[in-house]
């Protein structure tokens, strides 16, 4: 209860409220710059957090995280692109609207509904986070080493891809972790003599190269796309009757979100879908949908901002991501020198609360910036990407140099973005290959700890119950949804 | 097994050559893993520096296997002039930092935006001089950041 309170007195610190407003706007004009996402801006940005206090820094990281998952409902409801990945089915009811003449009407319901997903996700971090700290803090190595291999395999079904391809990639991160040397036997692996790899390959730059610089490289290819924007007079708030018909819808949505947020890697472009997809299915009016429905707005909009405090519960209890964004969030703890995990709510409680607060700080924040800036934001669309991806280049390159002050890390960004691209271009994900390469470590060690404990005797670590559960959950996320298809297409095929 | 539609697949050369590309990466990280260092059994707490890598490029390789059975490379469009100069900026970037970091950074920033069809001289000026001063100046200044000496940053250094 004291870290509970020291974390909101801690936002009265008046740089740390400057940063999270400052944070916050940037956060808002990254979501809705097109191409640009709440990932890409944590990578980006993350460099610029380094002389900052721990906490001010995480705090800049998920008030981006937050805020930019929020704007990317501006550019799917005025130019029907989404800003985010995760406001993709935002635009399918959004942007009719917004052609209807209700744009304001359309943007006043994403706002609402995402400061209403992110309060209430915040809430569960808060109550949810602890107690599965306390739950994981006697976890003995095996547990864990399970408990991360459950995490990659929720690699799998990131970003609706294909599950083949995107464990392909989360294994190449898992590989690429393998660099450096060895911290259990010290022994030099894939060095190839270089000193300077000897600490292995930064998470950082990596995550510029894979986000930042691969995206340019994408961007080079739609360089004819022309985006009309609709002119919108002003943001209205939803009347009594948008309340009545979408409260349901926000509520349902909040604890998908939060849910899907929870689950190690899902991030908030799955629980957007899912959100839209469940909006429609208990809709009254289902064949609305599509045509400016607002349940579609609401359900949407709603689950991809709880997914942010939800994915931060497993990133902070645990220390694996639960999403994305927070596999960046992660690796700017990392860089503060901070560890996540359990003892993080025994050791560093106050610090832990502190980011709830903020979280919960930058939600009602970004009500009044929706509210009274949305028409501001919405021009940074208008940016032509002529000038956007040169200054993204700039800051990707000189923000790879900038942690380690070391050109390795340059070469490293260049390389992971053409990479990242090509990567891209034959439907491999990059997202599982960032999210790899922060797990490869753990997973590693963990391993060599549970080989020690079991006498190397790998064979009994399903019967340890909680290891046991968590490859079970470990076999359900890999075979699922194939063996569900196999049993739903043999019952078709029995009439 | 899937039926593939010749209209989305990509060439049938990029169809089996990138499985082929990540089989050899797997063969060759591998084949360096065998030159790992191995531990006495007392030193080398739990695994073998070398199962680890092991088991992984295994996994690729097995994933890749079952990725050409299953669910093969599928490419839209062929990559366009434009990708190809802006992914040639990049090495070309490379180079230029032998002379000066933000030099290379001007220069390769001014590039891509010319490349990409901006024509206007202050967008020009802004693109190749602003902000990459800008930048520097904010990093130098507010983060104490030291960049590599270059023809530019040995004259602020001094």
């Amino acid at each position: 209860m004291e870290a509970f309170f020291a974390g909101l007195i801690a936002l009265t610190d008046p740089v740390l409220l400057l940063f999270l407003v400052t944070a916050t706007l940037g956060g808002v004009v990254i979501g809705a710059l097109p191409g640009l996402n709440a990932t890409t801006g944590a990578a980006l940005l993350l460099p610029f957090t380094i002389t900052m206090e721990p906490v001010a820094a995480v705090a800049v990281l998920t008030a981006i995280y937050c805020s930019a998952t929020f704007a990317g409902a501006i550019t799917a409801i005025l130019i029907n692109t989404p800003g985010t990945s995760a406001s993709a089915t935002t635009c399918l009811d959004g942007y009719p609207l917004a052609q209807r003449g209700e744009a304001g009407r359309a943007l006043g319901l994403a706002v609402v509904s995402s400061t209403i997903g992110g309060v209430g996700s915040v809430i569960v971090l808060m109550l949810a986070a602890p107690l599965l700290a306390r739950a994981a803090y006697n976890f003995a190595p095996p547990e864990y080493f399970a408990l991360t291999v459950f995490g990659l395999s929720m690699l799998a079904t990131i970003g609706g891809g294909s599950p083949i391809k995107n464990l392909i990639a989360g294994a190449f991160g898992v590989l690429l972790a393998t660099v450096g040397i060895d911290l259990m036997t010290s022994v030099e692996r894939f060095t190839f003599g270089w000193s300077e790899l000897s600490d292995g390959i930064g998470f950082v730059p990596v995550m510029i190269g894979v986000f930042g610089i691969s995206e340019i490289l994408v961007q080079a290819s739609k360089l004819d796309i022309v985006h009309e924007r609709i002119r919108m007079k002003a943001i209205a708030l939803p009347s009594r009757e948008d309340y009545r018909r979408v409260w349901k819808t926000i509520l349902r949505s909040t604890g998908i979100g939060t849910f899907i947020g929870i689950l190690p890697a899902e991030g908030a472009t799955v629980a957007s879908m899912i959100g839209y997809n469940e909006a429609r299915r208990w809709s009254k009016t289902p064949e609305e949908f599509g045509k400016g429905a607002i349940e579609g707005i609401a359900g949407s909009e709603a689950a991809n901002n709880s997914a942010t405090g939800g994915a931060m519960v497993p990133t902070l209890a645990l220390g694996i991501p639960g999403s994305p964004t927070a596999a960046v969030i992660l690796v700017g703890l990392v860089v503060h020198g901070l560890r996540p995990g359990p003892t993080m709510f025994t050791e560093q409680a106050n610090f832990a609360f502190s980011i709830f607060w903020s979280m919960m700080f930058v939600n009602l924040l970004f009500l009044a910036v929706g509210l009274f800036g949305a028409r501001i934001f919405a021009r940074v669309t208008l940016v032509p990407v002529r000038v956007l991806w040169p200054c993204v280049f700039i800051f990707s390159v000189v923000g790879a140099y900038a942690l380690d002050q070391s050109m390795l890390d340059v070469w490293v960004a260049l390389i992971a973005g053409i990479a990242g691209f090509f990567m891209r271009r034959y439907g491999f994900s990059v997202v599982p290959l960032a999210i790899g390469l922060i797990l490869g470590g753990m997973l590693e060690q963990r391993l060599g700890q549970s080989m020690v404990m079991l006498d190397e005797k790998w064979w009994l670590l399903p019967t340890r119950p909680l290891t046991l559960f968590f490859l079970l959950l470990t076999a359900l996320a890999l075979f699922g949804r194939p063996v569900g298809q196999f049993i739903a297409a043999r019952m078709t095929r029995q009439g | 097994m899937r039926t593939i539609n010749k209209d989305v697949t990509g060439t049938h050369l990029e169809r089996w050559l990138v499985p082929a590309l990540i089989l050899i990466f797997c063969a060759a990280a591998y084949f360096l893993t065998t030159d790992f260092e191995r531990m006495p059994p007392i030193l080398k707490r739990g695994i073998q520096p070398s199962d680890f890598p092991q088991l992984i490029a295994g996994l690729i390789a097995g994933l890749t296997i079952l990725m050409m059975l299953r669910d093969p490379v599928i490419t839209g469009n062929r990559i366009s002039r434009v990708n190809w100069a802006t992914i040639g900026l990049l090495p070309v970037f490379a180079i230029l930092t032998a002379i000066d970091f933000f030099l290379a950074l001007a220069v390769t920033a001014t590039a891509l935006a010319v490349l990409w069809g901006e024509r206007r001289g202050r967008i020009l000026l802004l693109v190749g001089v602003a902000v990459p001063v800008a930048v520097f100046l904010l990093f130098d200044q507010l983060f104490r950041i030291r960049f590599p000496r270059g023809i530019l940053t040995s004259l602020w250094y001094g």
